[in-house]
């Protein structure tokens, strides 16, 4: 009979110390899910522009090597956080507006290669800047039920007491669901500012002299 | 023997400088009709800048905390909250002037004399606005881009806005100090701070910009239409015409695709 008290005790203590591994790991496995919940193009435009920030802002808010500035890295979360989500021809074609048609089908890989490195380097130093006090808020959405072409709009706080940043997100529907590909910080579009510096360019020194001016760029720190 | 050969240099010398001009100046921006005087200016600018204003903003990020910077930004940025709201009620638009009133009352007290940003914590973010604005709104063409020396970019129309700006701004605030040593140090420490807050924008365009100066121009026209059309959400979007849609198009339409410009 003692023996068997002195085995029920560990027992209930065990299973109360299970439960509460089970209840801990539930939530963390909640939490993860929630943080790695997967942007699906196929969503309202709002939610999906929500989650491919919130995936994004988690990893950057865990990752020490993206506040040292560590390219590689930067591009590595690029790759796979942002670049899925984007479609990255549509807005290197835009910016090169009637030029992208005289450029070879090589040029134009060329091109967006190059200018994708450049918006890169354009945001990893905003990147570097996210802290646990960031946030992004997405503004009541605006856009027709039926459209194509849509605007998120969203307001970011970089960190505690500064003034909120608005940026906003283009993006269109093709055949595989939402894709971006603009964006506007504090009322200037990225597309729009980049035409005439690339028009520019391609008038003194041609499309691959772009692609060499651009890829300049990139290799200087 | 020598006046031929010094007139092969002239000549030279005037075929480099020729196709060097030629080379900087390209189709004519009918926003910029005067780009290569802008230009000029912005080049004095920029030196300046690198010279004094730069590094002068770096050593006070510096020796400042963030968090107090923050403050003494934000509370720079609530003084001008007054001007702000004068210009909504010039253009008529009642609901920012008294948006941009309840964010002055609520900063100022609640806020610890604008130090804290309690408006927008609230979802009462800033309307940016100026004279500039407020002729725009008036029906005052933008007119041709015009770099000022030290303040920069700015246009005719927001030249002239700026001149009212620096009165008005200073009527209702910073200007009423009647201690001279006091209000010419806060002015200066606005100079300062002002610049500080554009060191990490500075730093990208001179990372990124194929053309420093043409993307600054043309963000700083693109952001001026969307302000005096009453922000982004009034504005129509870009319409970047697509011509990869365009040949889709016309191949669907069967219409035999040639090559042109």
């Amino acid at each position: 009979m003692i023996n068997f008290a002195y085995e029920v005790k560990p027992a209930t203590q065990s299973w109360s110390r299970n439960a509460l591994r089970l209840l801990a790991c539930l939530t963390l496995c909640m939490v993860a899910t929630m943080a790695i919940a997967k942007p699906n193009p196929k969503d309202e435009p709002p939610k999906f522009v929500q989650d491919v920030a919130n995936g994004l802002l988690v990893v950057l808010k865990g990752d020490p090597e993206v506040k040292q500035q560590n390219m590689v890295r930067i591009n590595e979360i690029v790759e796979q956080f942002i670049m899925p989500y984007v479609d990255f021809e549509r807005t290197t074609r835009l910016a090169a507006a009637k030029y992208w048609r005289q450029a070879t089908p090589e040029q134009q890989q060329a091109l967006a290669d190059a200018f994708k490195n450049t918006l890169v380097r354009t945001y990893s130093g905003a990147l570097t800047k996210i802290d646990n006090s960031t946030t992004m808020e997405i503004l009541p959405f605006r856009g027709e039920a039926d459209a194509k072409d849509v605007v998120v709009r969203s307001s970011v706080v970089q960190s505690a007491n500064t003034q909120p940043i608005r940026v906003d997100y283009r993006l269109r529907l093709e055949p595989e669901g939402w894709r971006i590909y603009d964006i506007n910080v504090e009322n200037v579009w990225l597309i729009q500012n980049y035409r005439n510096q690339f028009s520019q360019e391609i008038n003194r020194s041609g499309i691959d002299g772009l692609i060499a001016a651009l890829n300049e760029r990139n290799s200087q720190n | 023997m020598a006046i031929k050969r010094i007139k092969h240099w002239v000549l030279a010398a005037s075929v480099l400088v020729l196709t060097g001009c030629a080379s900087t100046q390209g189709p004519e921006n009918p926003a910029d009709p005067w780009e290569g005087m802008n230009r000029g200016t912005y080049a004095f600018n920029d030196a300046v800048d690198r010279a004094v204003f730069r590094p002068v903003a770096e050593l006070y990020a510096f020796v400042t905390p963030r968090p107090l910077r923050t403050c003494i930004r934000n509370a720079y940025l609530n003084l001008g909250e007054i001007w702000s709201m004068i210009n909504s009620n010039l253009q008529q638009r009642h609901v920012e002037a008294i948006n941009t009133t309840g964010r002055f009352l609520l900063n100022t007290t609640m806020g610890l004399g604008g130090c804290i940003d309690v408006a927008s914590m609230q979802g009462l973010p800033r309307v940016k606005n100026d004279f500039g604005v407020t002729l725009g709104v008036w029906g005052v063409p933008q007119g041709p881009y015009l770099v000022l020396p030290l303040l920069g970019s700015s246009s005719v129309r927001d030249g002239v806005g700026t001149g009212v700006d620096f009165v008005g701004n200073q009527l209702d605030t910073i200007g009423l100090i009647p201690n001279v040593r006091l209000r010419n140090s806060l002015w200066g420490l606005e100079v300062v701070v002002r610049r500080e807050a554009l060191l990490t924008v500075s730093e990208t365009v001179d990372r990124t910009a194929l053309d420093p100066y043409s993307f600054i121009r043309d963000a700083y026209l693109q952001s001026r239409t969307a302000l005096v059309s009453g922000g982004l959400d009034a504005q129509e979007l870009p319409d970047y015409e697509d011509y990869e849609d365009v040949q889709a198009d016309e191949r669907a339409l069967g219409i035999t695709q040639e090559t042109n410009e």
